[in-house]
């Protein structure tokens, strides 16, 4: 059935010089391992953010509770929602991209596959910088979101801070380049035949939100670029008894923070639309309200950030403007749950556990939306706003939403990613576990949160009314906990006992499943040729070929081009394969720029040492860039040959 | 795992409600249970939107139910579904629906908005300070001689008239919350915010900070405390006067404290009182801390952690660092600190003489 394995013979198969066991991990290039790489840190980090929000859960199980001391409750929240948000759920997103987009495109690799290398290690740097913070007089204390002028150095005087600040910013660096990788590969590499039109709509959601994190990330990191220079260089950006503003940071935060909203959760959106059409034997009804509703999102994610400001007071004008943009959200999200709904309705609906969790995601989603709505809105909005309320009304949308996509996603591409299936039954029973102890555990805390519980408290009284609700929601998180234990299972036993994963086990119609599990590490032995929305349908079911080439939005197409499958491709086949070679560059250039960022955080404190730091820093980054640029030179097409 | 999720979705419906159903008896934090003109209004404005939710959640859950159900792949078929790739005309009205959704949503929240944004001429003005991690309330012009009346903790307000509460910060940010009176508005350091409501009836209302500020936010809590216009008269004509000398014994966890003395312990530069709190009609004039005059009035102890006794106050005096980790006065009055500068009887005389000072209102009930 792959298209690769039956033309190969006819083409040079490139010898590939990976290098054996860690040295090929530590030294790849090739987009899938960098994905792996994503997926299993990212998987790594997501679990110890959970061991933080249960730690907070059993602290808040029952009134006046000393189980933990608040400075360390205030510790855990602010490196869970960091860790959640910048370490999980982003990585998670980033790594399946990482494999699936060159894949489904039709392309042999990222753009820029040092660049790409560069980005999975400074973000495992970051993450790792981040946490050494524990260990060294305290993680950030301030919140995820470190409202000014609390994050000054008078109020918060451990380093946290510091290491919040270098952490996140090495996280930034990885994603701003990784979405330009992104936004280079996806515009330029597609394989000849998909047009933008005819691109899988994961595709599409990898691409908007690569926009988005392109106008968003650097606002993040100037402010916390501002924020380092007002603890350690005399700067009053935050101050506000000099002449600082307080208020600049939290427009600049949310300007970020919102879209950042958007940036978890389109992604997952886009998971889903493709595992229903899928698994539903149909093709995703109205492909471009889906994308084009994923675009709008993405706009209006820029219109919406005082939101989060509403009890600031900025003004009914701003407020009213503010709340109107938020409730034009719901619009596009409306748009695309319907057209999910259609996508389902007259299909054949295989419920795999992939299936359970797309259509999980969706239901879960809903109420995140709906919550929302009050919370677009500024008069109600100040009741809810910095209540338990919020609390749900978040991890509706991020955890029933955004998790349980991602969880779609594994599940759909785990036989792609390792030729091996999961255990669909052992998935089934994480799923009901998951989504009762999911709702076990948020959604009593809609009502904790209007019965008045305010967010970021490491205790409470025992007369308010909130007990109930706090022992359901703790008794939740530890079901919850045995949810995610079930599915590490899985994967350790799948991995090695699996069932093997045939090439196309879901009868898949994107172009990744037209490639051997796991793929090829060039991918494709023959570029392939795409004529229409689902190019491996087109060859199975050539009889549906003629309604499959998408309607209105598709671009050209002439007859004799839709008569082919992409298969039969002549001279343009025969070139010889070209993939990048392994190389250290990008570690040693990662390695040097955080050894550079310790000096940084040091460097008011302990001068000399901090100086010495950063300088060798700056070496091994020079020394790294060197190799780059030698690597990339002898690697470069014209010179191989 | 023949369990169909709709059976699922159906208990948890199911569940959800009678949970609903059980949570009406209302907490004293429970903005579902407004007694301030502000409150009320955004719960009027929730109720409809709450129905419109739900009627947009029955609807869509429903319709994926139904689709999961109906259209399930029952075991050996083969069949092909018939291939639809859209259709504009529904398309358009499910872009249309929710759209309409929103706009009266809209429409009945800026009606609210301009409702709870309105600050009358005659309303009070009470200035609220947020500190780490206590709130200071200065009553402008209602003090002795015409300076502001100072106090802390407890925010006594007339019922029936309009209350402007102007918004400030000494430190970080924090958020002024009395859920069953109004919404929350920040205290922001370098700027001045507002909240306008009127408490519609007599009570003693939980308020707390609402935004995370720093080691001890869980513990800045206070008070509002809505009298009669006529109580609450008593009560400032009462207050702007300074206390008279301490007379009198208490007996505090069977020591016999002395009022008198526990003046002069607390007037004591060497014992530290007076390097923060201000007590009016004596020297105590330390700025940094809360104002304690008529402190055996107050509702509760450092700022909401326990509720106001005397023998709660003799142990805060003793534990401060351990009841309210991370505060201020807890630098000085280390364990070590006490033992070698205060007595239990001296914590006896310092209670015996703050629990002395007292204002004679009608306190209303606790909502």
């Amino acid at each position: 059935m792959a298209i690769a394995e039956r033309t190969a013979g006819t083409v040079s198969i490139p010898v590939v010089n990976v290098r054996p066991g860690w040295a090929g991990w530590l030294s790849t290039t090739d987009h899938k391992r960098i994905g792996i790489m994503y997926l299993v840190s990212a998987f790594v980090f997501f679990l110890i953010g959970g061991i933080e929000a249960l730690l907070m859960r059993i602290q808040l199980g029952v009134p006046d509770n000393t189980f933990l001391t608040p400075d360390v409750y205030n510790q855990l929240f602010t490196m869970h929602g960091t860790t959640m948000i910048f370490l999980g759920l982003m990585p998670l997103n980033v790594g399946l991209g990482n494999y699936l987009v060159p894949l489904m495109i039709g392309a042999r690799d990222m753009a820029f596959p040092r660049l790409n290398a560069l980005s999975i290690w400074l973000f495992i740097f970051g993450g790792l910088m981040l946490y050494v913070s524990f260990f060294v007089g305290g993680a950030p204390n301030v919140g995820w979101f470190a409202y000014a002028p609390l994050t000054q150095k008078q109020y918060s005087p451990t380093a946290g801070v510091d290491y919040w600040i270098i952490g996140i910013g090495l996280t930034g660096v990885a994603s701003i380049a990784g979405a330009l990788n992104f936004i280079v590969t996806i515009l330029n590499m597609r394989a000849p035949g998909m047009t933008l039109n005819r691109m899988p709509l994961f595709v599409w959601m990898q691409l908007v939100v690569a926009f988005i994190l392109i106008f968003a990330f650097p606002v993040l990191t100037v402010a916390t670029i501002q924020l380092l220079f007002d603890r350690h260089f005399g700067t009053r950006f935050f101050l506000p008894n000099l002449g600082g503003d307080v208020v600049l940071w939290q427009h600049l935060f949310w300007f970020f923070g919102h879209p950042e909203v958007y940036i978890l959760i389109l992604p997952t959106m886009g998971i889903i639309s493709e595992v229903l059409p899928t698994f539903s034997r149909k093709p995703i009804f109205g492909y471009a309200f889906v994308a084009y509703s994923g675009v709008a999102i993405g706009f209006l994610g820029f219109l919406v950030w005082a939101h989060h400001m509403f009890a600031v007071g900025l003004g009914p004008l701003a407020n009213a403007f503010f709340g109107a943009a938020s409730f034009l959200v719901a619009v596009p999200t409306g748009v695309k749950i319907f057209n999910w709904l259609a996508t389902m309705w007259q299909g054949s609906l295989n419920l795999t556990t992939a299936m359970h969790y797309a259509i999980g995601f969706i239901s879960m989603f809903i109420i995140g939306g709906i919550s929302g709505v009050t919370l677009a809105s500024p008069p109600i909005n100040v009741q809810q706003t910095d209540s338990y309320y919020v609390v749900a009304h978040m991890h509706y949308v991020l955890f029933g939403g955004a998790i349980q996509g991602i969880f779609a996603g594994i599940f759909y591409w785990f036989p792609k990613m390792t030729g091996r299936m999961l255990d669909e039954r052992l998935g089934k029973w994480q799923f009901w576990l998951m989504l009762i102890s999911f709702n076990l555990t948020f959604f009593p805390m809609h009502l904790s949160g209007n019965a008045g519980m305010p967010r970021r408290i490491y205790t409470y009284e025992a007369d308010m009314g909130w007990n109930l609700w706090n022992l359901i929601s703790t008794t939740g998180s530890l079901l919850l906990a045995v949810a995610f234990l079930l599915f590490l299972w899985n994967v350790v036993t799948s991995i090695r006992r699996g069932p093997i994963a045939p090439a196309d086990p879901w009868d898949g119609a994107t172009l990744e499943w037209a490639v051997s599990s796991p793929p090829p590490v060039y991918n494709f032995a023959v570029t392939p040729r795409v004529r229409s929305r689902r190019p491996l349908w087109d060859q199975k079911y050539p009889h549906l070929r003629e309604i499959n080439s998408g309607h209105g939005m598709s671009g050209a197409h002439n007859e004799s081009e839709k008569r082919d499958g992409f298969e039969h491709e002549t001279s343009p086949a025969m070139e010889p394969i070209h993939l990048p070679s392994p190389t250290y560059a990008p570690l040693i250039v990662s390695v040097g720029i955080m050894i550079l960022g310790f000096g940084i955080i040091y460097l008011s404190d302990f001068g000399l040492i901090a100086a010495s730091a950063m300088i060798v820093g700056l070496l091994i980054m020079a020394f790294g860039i060197l190799s780059w640029v030698r690597i990339s030179h002898v690697d470069s097409p014209h010179h191989a040959h | 795992m023949r369990i169909l999720p709709g059976t699922l979705l159906r208990a948890t419906i199911l569940i959800a409600l009678l949970v609903i159903l059980t949570a009406c008896s209302a907490g004293p934090g429970d903005t579902y249970d407004p007694y301030g003109d502000n409150a009320r209004r955004i719960y009027e404005l929730l109720i409809p939107i709450w129905w419109m939710a739900l009627g947009v959640f029955i609807v869509v859950e429903g319709l994926l139910i139904y689709a999961i159900w109906r259209f399930r792949r029952r075991p050996g078929s083969t069949a092909m579904p018939a291939q639809v790739h859209g259709n504009m005309q529904v398309e358009i009205l499910w872009t249309i629906a929710p759209a309409i959704i929103v706009l009266v949503i809209a429409v009945l929240t800026f009606r609210t908005q301009a409702e709870n944004a309105v600050m009358p001429e005659d309303a009070l003005r009470i200035k609220a300070i947020g500190h780490q991690w206590w709130f200071e309330f200065q009553y402008p012009g209602l003090g002795a001689e015409g300076k502001p009346l100072v106090t802390a903790s407890d925010m006594y307000i007339p019922v029936g008239r309009p209350v402007t509460v102007v918004l400030e910060s000494q430190d970080v940010i924090h958020n002024f919350w009395v859920p069953k009176l109004a919404g929350k508005t920040y205290m922001i350091p370098g700027k001045t915010n507002f909240l306008t409501f009127t408490a519609e009836q007599p009570g003693i209302y939980r308020a707390v900070c609402a935004e995370f500020c720093g080691e001890a936010h869980a513990l800045m809590r206070f008070r509002v405390i809505a009298v009669d216009e006529a109580e609450f008269e008593r009560w400032i004509d009462q207050k702007k006067t300074p206390p008279a000398a301490p007379v009198g014994t208490l007996t505090v966890n069977g020591l016999t404290g002395d009022a008198a003395r526990g003046q002069a312990i607390f007037l004591d530069a060497r014992k530290q009182c007076i390097a923060c709190h201000v007590v009016e009609g004596t020297n105590a004039r330390g700025l940094i801390g809360p104002n304690l005059t008529y402190y055996g009035s107050r509702q509760t102890i450092a700022a909401g952690v326990l509720p106001y006794s005397p023998e709660n106050l003799a142990r805060w005096l003793r534990e401060a660092p351990k009841l309210k980790p991370g505060n201020l006065m807890s630098r000085v009055l280390t364990p070590q600190w006490i033992r070698a500068n205060l007595s239990d009887q001296e914590i006896a005389d310092l209670v015996a003489y703050l629990d002395s000072m007292k204002v004679s209102v009608a306190l209303p009930p606790e909502r």
